[in-house]
């Protein structure tokens, strides 16, 4: 899938590898390649940022952890951060249901606007 | 030279040219250059665990990541709406200091023989006022820019306009520091007028190198 698109995405997907538990910014990267199965097109380093603003519009907490011999600043979801991306799944899912309603009809049987009904 | 040093040295160039790229706090800067870095260390220590040569997988890391005029946009951004936020609190916390100076001077004038000429008391309701109307502006500013962006998008020019808030404001605070120091030679009460005049001035200057450094990051280009 094209950066374009992914970037407009970037905030749901970096929700949904927090929900499980906090984790830091190379793992985030790596949950996200591997549930994606490498498909999606990201330049990773653009992660950070994204995580600096939804930190600062209180959608995740961050603090210093232990990881190994480091330490790392670990990222986790907030109440607000849930509670949005409970929104962005409502928001994805009436997206590609309404997508593919126009590109499967047959597979998708679209309700007919009112005044097309036979 | 050691068999980690190529792929420091890759990494540690990117993050240089990244981090001269970059302007803003500086604390928020090294927070973002540092969590790249241990992203980037991160991510070549994975491909040589898969068996890469090291220095090829500092060379994967870095281009997964994005060169530095992929990230630099994303970034600055960031670190753009950090300057105006550090800006907008600074005028926040020091506006009331102007007002409250303004309040001792004109409680001392009261119990004095001598008075504050009327073209000065009229420009310190002026000072006062514009003070003021920056501390509210900036606590908006503040709002604008946390959880208030959840529903909001923030404005792109809303750095610019903190930018020359904070400039204005410390604009108020030379002007009142001047007036407070003229003012402490007429007054027989001068030592608190003295350190009003310098609490006045020391908010100028730190308020006036916030908003110096928000027009810098504001006319740079974000995505």
């Amino acid at each position: 899938m094209k950066a374009d698109v992914v970037r407009g995405h970037l905030d749901g997907l970096l929700l949904a590898v927090l929900e499980e538990g906090p984790l830091h910014g190379y793992a985030i990267i790596a949950a996200v390649q591997r549930r994606s199965g490498g498909v999606l097109e990201l330049r990773t380093g653009t992660i950070y940022p994204a995580l600096n603003r939804l930190e600062r519009l209180g959608l995740l907490s961050s603090s210093w952890q232990s990881v190994g011999e480091r330490r790392r600043r670990c990222y986790a979801l907030t109440d607000a951060g849930r509670h949005t991306l409970a929104g962005e799944r409502t928001a994805w899912s009436e997206f590609t249901a309404a997508i593919g309603s126009v590109l499967n009809p047959a597979v998708n049987p679209a309700v007919p606007p009112p005044g097309l009904a036979p | 030279m050691s068999a980690a040093g190529p792929r420091a040295d890759v990494i540690d160039e990117h993050v240089a040219a990244l981090s001269a790229a970059l302007h803003g706090p500086a604390r928020a800067k090294s927070r973002l250059i540092g969590e790249i870095r241990d992203g980037l260390m991160d991510t070549a220590a994975a491909h040589a665990a898969d068996g890469v040569p090291r220095q090829r997988a500092a060379r994967l890391a870095v281009r997964e990541f994005g060169t530095v005029d992929d990230l630099v946009p994303s970034c600055q951004r960031e670190l753009t709406i950090a300057q105006a936020r550090h800006t907008a609190r600074t005028v926040a916390l020091t506006s009331p200091f102007l007002v409250a100076c303004w309040y001792l001077a004109g409680s001392i004038d009261q119990g004095q023989a001598w008075q504050l000429p009327r073209t000065a008391q009229l420009v310190a309701v002026h000072l006062a006022g514009v003070a003021t109307f920056a501390a509210l502006f900036a606590a908006v500013a503040l709002a604008a820019t946390g959880t208030l962006a959840r529903r909001l998008p923030t404005p792109r020019g809303l750095p610019l306009v903190v930018a020359w808030a904070g400039t204005t404001a410390s604009g108020a605070m030379a002007g009142a520091a001047l007036a407070l120091v003229t003012a402490a030679a007429l007054a027989t009460d001068w030592p608190l007028l003295v350190c009003a005049g310098a609490l006045a001035a020391a908010s100028h200057a730190a308020v006036a190198a916030s908003a110096r450094a928000c027009r810098h990051c504001a006319r740079l280009p974000v995505t």
